[in-house]
């Protein structure tokens, strides 16, 4: 698979994940699979397996409350520029994400839970991350900058 | 898709004991992991290595297992450190500041007698 042409959005894939524990692998192996062609560096292929795995796992739970029936659904589309996934739970109101930015000191405390790494790990691994939603959705898009991508491997991305 | 199977056991060395852990640490690994830990803190050693050298997955919520691992092994006043993580789980080892916490060794030598990973 090559890079759509510059300007043009070209859809590479649209998967349907079943709201189970677990299935967040299934995501990301699947997310992995279909931008494999793309020639992302290994260490950005990992980010992006961590972040699509966080995301789907964060709507299978908060968004869909593990119902099998409800699927997260997953868009992977690409320009020459910028690689977009797009998770899409049944939720309604926004997305629910632990808002507390996780504090490890803290943590080991008990001043906060050992838990709510989702949105951080998610933040930390990918360019820009968005979420929309409406009555009836909740979406969060996970983007990836191709331009110079490359470079990355000589040095670790700012967080 | 099957939820992998997670395994731990634990080995008595001079330095230490560590734990072997294989398969995915999420939140299927939660008793396996707490258990294994017990059984590794029964003869008071100094120093607790968890070898991840088998684990191919760690999800936020494993992140969140090895936290509190961190916070008992504190609690305790034991070293508490880590090897055989592949490059991409130690940066989120430093991300997270787990390494702030804990030494990242590549390997059980290492851990033992060597260099931390940075």
């Amino acid at each position: 698979m090559s890079a759509p042409t510059n300007g043009f959005r070209r859809t590479l894939a649209e998967l349907s994940v079943p709201s189970e524990p677990g299935n967040e692998r299934r995501a990301m192996e699947e997310v992995a699979g279909t931008v494999g062609g793309l020639g992302l560096p290994e260490r950005t292929m990992e980010r992006l397996k961590t972040a699509v795995a966080e995301a789907t796992m964060n709507a299978m739970e908060h968004g869909n409350h593990y119902r099998r029936e409800a699927p997260v659904l997953i868009e992977v589309t690409a320009t020459e520029a910028e690689l977009s996934v797009k998770i899409t739970d049944e939720g309604t109101g926004p997305a629910a994400f632990d808002p507390e930015t996780p504090d490890l000191e803290a943590k080991l405390e008990g001043a906060q839970t050992p838990r709510g790494w989702g949105l951080f790990l998610i933040k930390s691994m990918v360019d820009d991350m968005n979420v929309t939603g409406d009555e009836r959705h909740h979406t969060v898009e996970l983007i990836l900058h191709l331009d110079g991508r490359e470079e990355e491997n000589d040095g670790r991305k700012a967080l | 898709m099957a939820v992998k199977h997670f395994e731990a056991e634990v080995r008595r060395e001079p330095k230490g004991a560590v734990l072997d852990l294989r398969g995915e640490i999420n939140g299927f690994a939660q008793g396996t992991l707490d258990a294994a830990y017990a059984e590794a803190e029964k003869e008071n050693p100094g120093a607790i290595l968890l070898n991840f050298e088998g684990v191919d997955y760690i999800n936020s919520t494993g992140i969140a297992l090895i936290v509190g691992l961190l916070a008992r092994a504190r609690a305790t006043k034991r070293d508490l450190s880590a090897y055989g993580l592949s490059e991409h789980y130690v940066e989120i080892f430093n991300i997270t500041r787990l390494s702030d916490f804990m030494g990242v060794f590549p390997d059980e030598e290492s851990a033992l007698y060597g260099t931390v990973v940075k």
